[in-house]
């Protein structure tokens, strides 16, 4: 079976194309964030969540509420996979068994026979949080780095840049549709730890294809000696198109299935991930070796 | 047959080996379980003491599970250093305050030591100043000619060691408390994670690690003193009703506590307003902060009662500078342990009236045991005290026949029983207990020892044993889907080459397991997630080489020839892509914490392994296929 038996695109002329669509999307991505930010979860805030199974559905306005009264600051009440399962979030100080306590009492008394459960405990101190914070910052910034030494090492600078642009375009994008999507998704879109991981994830995904294509003009590079730059990347893209296609195929459909059958838990990681392969299959082909190619036209002139 | 390929079969082998090898424990472990959960009473006994050693062993072993797919608890803790360094310094004046206030800025920007911060700012406010003027030590050589420099060591000393024995004094503590494998582990220089596995009930271990285990038996407020006391401060609190615009609030409508079952029932000197009126009467009442969430009793020793959520309320308007100036100087206000009574699913407790003297306190105490009474058969701490504390207690006890004694735990009043004469042996017992676990919790913590420094709880997760299973079942379920799609796509599209490329697909399994249980690592629910991932991202390797094998056939290469050829020209893109993924991975598995790092760990060894499979197994499949069988093995 073949998708591309042997693909001719004309995909470099057609980059100014690519130029202004991941221009607009860039620009949407940084608007949204600006505009509306993302949600930092409690890992990074502070806080406490907590997962209350009950025997009966309950309202989340009805308990949010409830539980303002309680807690002394209205708490984030939303349904975790369906509606005998509460995802209920406060930044409320004091201890986690008073918070406990009063969420179960308050649930059992206003709503009778709902014989709520607490069923999974996260709480985060201040400064906890805080280490959190930096550790996740560290670790992307360390990546970023890493990779540009490495990618310069093996191939040379201007495929370094290519990379690290290729990659900040990724992360850009993912968290603009993080922040555009907050709040019309049924599942969470807080950024916590684990998303930080997906992204990580998706930057050295992305960097897997980009590296390919790469290689490829590495090759190409030294057989067709007598071919304009031009030429010999748009023929490492279509030579690597198919391995690009397929392997981002394969990671898709695990993804989806984790997406759909993981669990709740998993949902928001698992969508960063769907995202961020489309993104970061598409960044490699024309955001990666198109910067490469106008650093290379830059030298020359 | 093997051409060649003799050094690369029998690394195979060996890893697989190995990997059966460290994987075998945990089938074992697990049709252990299976057996033991199969079999009852007297035989399930007989079974689990006749092949102890083999489960032990064969638990320990086996595949850890995360607590996000068992269940269990995992708390940060952190030691208070700043509160040690504030009690090692023998005077604290505002400019000492102002440097503590410093230092704990510092600590919270950067990963740098209580000390050293503090030393740091201790140095900035005033370079000439020296620590020795507030810190001395004469056993350990700290005087005042000491230089900062040394100081400061000391300081470290005090603290690296108040760590250590805090770590200790809690390992000892979970041990009593009978917890299957905990974890407990230094993090930095001052905090302790400590993960239990099935545990459930996460308030027993909360005031388990917490408890410094302070114990005090301190005297109570001359019950004469209290109406005084109790009369100014409702007062102070009383709004004039002619300055208020806004209708006074109703109090709010409790049930007459004298009408509870609660045990010191108190039926005189009770302000119950509500028994007046309604709760839906709208009357020019003086509205009364204190008054809405508290219940005066002013009786005896009890000042009054509140519920749970609002005690730390009821603190501060006590707290208020001219309410606690109304206060006799040597008594302060504590809460009791446990609820006094339980109305509608809300606690409520007494705010008792305590002198602030510690008559006798916690290190007196030799011997601790949970018993239950005899007459009422509550369950009690009985105590045993060294002969000087022996000697205490009964002076203590000879001069206030009649009057009340508290017995605190933690600041916190468990109870304040009459005494009824002098005590002689040394003995005591605490009562006012929920239930016989609190007893045992409470001599565990007063067996292991008082903690050095406090010690807060930074973070938690407590995860419950139906998450936990529910969590293992998507994840498996996840797991065999992606694989078994991932499966059936190679095949169609590579056709048998891409069974082969299954074939070590599920070696890859395998061996990913084989290195995780090998490392003794820990499966989280996100390591599950690693795994579904690397099974998308393992067929990478092979695809590399199966599109470069078609390139190679269609320049019209023979079979054995274009196999070699994708093979040597995809390494080098092969092995780019892995170790930069690989990189990031480990990255990741540095800088984050918990169930991160699991994800991190799944990553790379399925990174390694898929390199492996790929380069090596397929390798000698295709060459036994095509130069041993000379099958035409089809690329798609």
């Amino acid at each position: 079976m073949r998708i591309f038996e042997n693909p001719q695109y004309k995909l470099i002329e057609k980059r100014k194309q690519a130029y202004i669509v991941s221009g607009l999307l860039v620009l949407a991505s940084v608007v949204s964030l600006a505009v509306r930010g993302v949600t930092p979860g409690i890992d990074f805030l502070g806080g406490s969540e907590f997962i209350v199974e009950t025997s009966t559905p309950l309202e989340v306005t009805d308990i949010r509420l409830q539980l303002a009264d309680e807690l002394g600051a209205s708490p984030e009440v939303k349904y975790f996979g369906d509606q005998t399962t509460l995802l209920i979030r406060t930044t409320a100080s004091g201890h986690v068994s008073e918070i406990e306590n009063a969420i179960i009492q308050t649930i059992s008394s206003r709503n009778p026979g709902s014989n709520p459960r607490i069923v999974k405990t996260d709480s985060v101190g201040p400064r906890f949080a805080d280490d959190l914070k930096r550790g996740a910052i560290l670790s992307v910034l360390f990546a970023l780095v890493v990779i540009f030494i490495y990618i310069m090492v093996r191939f040379e600078w201007r495929f370094g840049v290519g990379a690290v642009v290729a990659l900040a375009h990724d992360v850009i994008i993912t968290l603009g549709l993080f922040s555009l999507l907050q709040g019309v998704v049924p599942f969470s879109l807080q950024i916590d730890q684990a998303i930080i991981a997906a992204f990580l994830t998706i930057v050295g995904y992305s960097l897997n294809d980009t590296v390919v294509v790469f290689d490829r003009i590495r090759e190409y590079t030294s057989i067709f000696k007598t071919e304009t730059f031009d030429v010999v990347v748009n023929r490492s893209i279509n030579g690597t198109l198919s391995r690009t296609i397929v392997t981002s195929g394969t990671t898709l459909i695990v993804v989806v299935v984790l997406f759909l059958v993981g669990g709740e838990v998993l949902r928001g990681f698992a969508f960063a991930l769907i995202v961020g392969i489309f993104v970061g299959t598409y960044s490699s082909v024309f955001v990666a070796a198109p910067v490469v190619l106008e650093l290379r036209k830059r030298a020359r002139k | 047959m093997l051409q060649g390929n003799g050094l690369r079969v029998l690394t195979v082998t060996f890893f697989v080996m190995m990997s059966a090898y460290y994987l075998y424990p945990t089938l074992q472990n697990y049709s252990i379980q299976n057996e033991i959960a199969s079999l009852e009473g007297e035989e399930r006994t007989l079974y689990e003491t006749d092949n102890f050693e083999t489960i032990q062993s064969a638990r320990e072993r086996a595949l850890k599970l995360g607590l996000d797919l068992q269940g269990g608890m995992m708390v940060v803790l952190e030691v208070r250093v700043d509160k040690l360094v504030s009690e090692l310094a023998f005077e604290r004046d505002e400019a000492f305050e102002a440097v503590m206030r410093e230092a704990a800025e510092l600590v919270s920007e950067s990963t740098v030591s209580f000390v050293d911060a503090f030393a740091q700012a201790f140095d900035e406010r005033d370079s000439n100043a020296r620590l020795s003027r507030y810190f001395r030590n004469s056993d350990r050589g700290i005087t005042r000619r000491s230089s900062n420099a040394e100081v400061t060591a000391y300081l470290k000393e005090e603290a690296g060691a108040a760590v250590d024995r805090a770590i200790e004094i809690i390992r000892d503590r979970i041990d009593r408390f009978g917890v299957t494998e905990p974890s407990i582990q230094k993090q930095g220089t001052r905090r302790i994670i400590v993960e239990l596995p099935g545990v459930d009930d996460p308030e027993r271990v909360r005031k388990l690690l917490r408890g410094t285990a302070r114990l005090e038996f301190r005297l109570m407020i001359e019950p004469a003193d209290m109406p005084v006391f109790i009369r100014a401060v409702i007062d102070y609190y009383d709004e004039d009703p002619v300055e208020d615009d806004t209708t006074a609030e109703v109090v709010d409508g409790q049930t007459d506590v004298a009408s509870s079952d609660s045990a010191t029932a108190a039926d005189d000197g009770t302000f119950d307003v509500t028994d007046l009126i309604g709760d839906d009467v709208d009357l020019d009442l003086p509205s009364n902060k204190l008054l809405e969430i508290f219940r005066p009793y002013g009786q005896d020793v009890v000042i009054g009662s509140a519920f749970a959520g609002d005690t730390a309320a009821v603190m501060k308007l006590f707290n208020a500078p001219p309410v606690a100036a109304l206060l006799p100087r040597d008594i302060e206000i504590l809460w009791t342990a446990n609820p006094i009574s339980s109305q509608g699913g809300r606690d409520e407790y007494f705010a008792l009236g305590v002198r602030r003297t510690v008559e006798l306190s916690g290190d007196v105490i030799t011997d601790a045991s949970a018993d239950f009474d005899e007459i009422d058969s509550e369950p009690k701490v009985s105590i045993t005290m060294n002969s000087e504390g022996s000697r205490t207690w009964s002076r203590l006890t000879g001069a206030n026949v009649g009057k009340k004694v508290a017995i605190v735990l933690d600041n916190v009043v468990y109870s304040y029983p009459n005494v009824n004469e002098k005590i002689m042996g040394g003995r005591s017992e605490i009562s006012g207990l929920d239930s016989f676990d609190e007893a045992k919790d409470i001599v565990t913590i007063l067996k292991s020892g008082a903690l050095p420094a406090p010690v807060d709880i930074e973070a938690e997760q407590t995860v419950g044993p139906s998450l936990g299973a529910a969590s293992v079942r998507a994840g498996t379920i996840s797991l065999l889907i992606g694989m078994a799609l991932v499966i059936v796509f190679m095949i169609l599209y590579y056709r048998t080459a891409g069974i082969v490329a299954d074939l070590a697909l599920l070696l890859n399994i395998v061996f990913i397991f084989g290195i995780l249980a090998g490392f003794h690592a820990t499966l989280t629910l996100s390591g599950m997630a690693g795994i579904v991932l690397t099974i998308g991202m393992a067929v990478d390797a092979n695809v590399l080489i199966f599109e470069r094998t078609r390139e190679e056939l269609a320049t019209g290469k023979t079979l054995k020839a274009a196999v070699s050829g994708g093979y040597a020209n995809a390494l080098s893109a092969i092995l780019d892509a892995n170790i930069t993924t690989f990189l990031v991975a480990a990255i990741l598995y540095s800088f984050g914490k918990g169930p991160i790092q699991g994800f991190a760990v799944t990553l790379m060894a399925g990174i390694v392994s898929s390199l492996f499979t790929a380069i090596f197994v397929t390798r000698i499949v295709f060459d036994w296929m095509i130069g041993g069988r000379r099958m035409n093995v089809s690329f798609g």
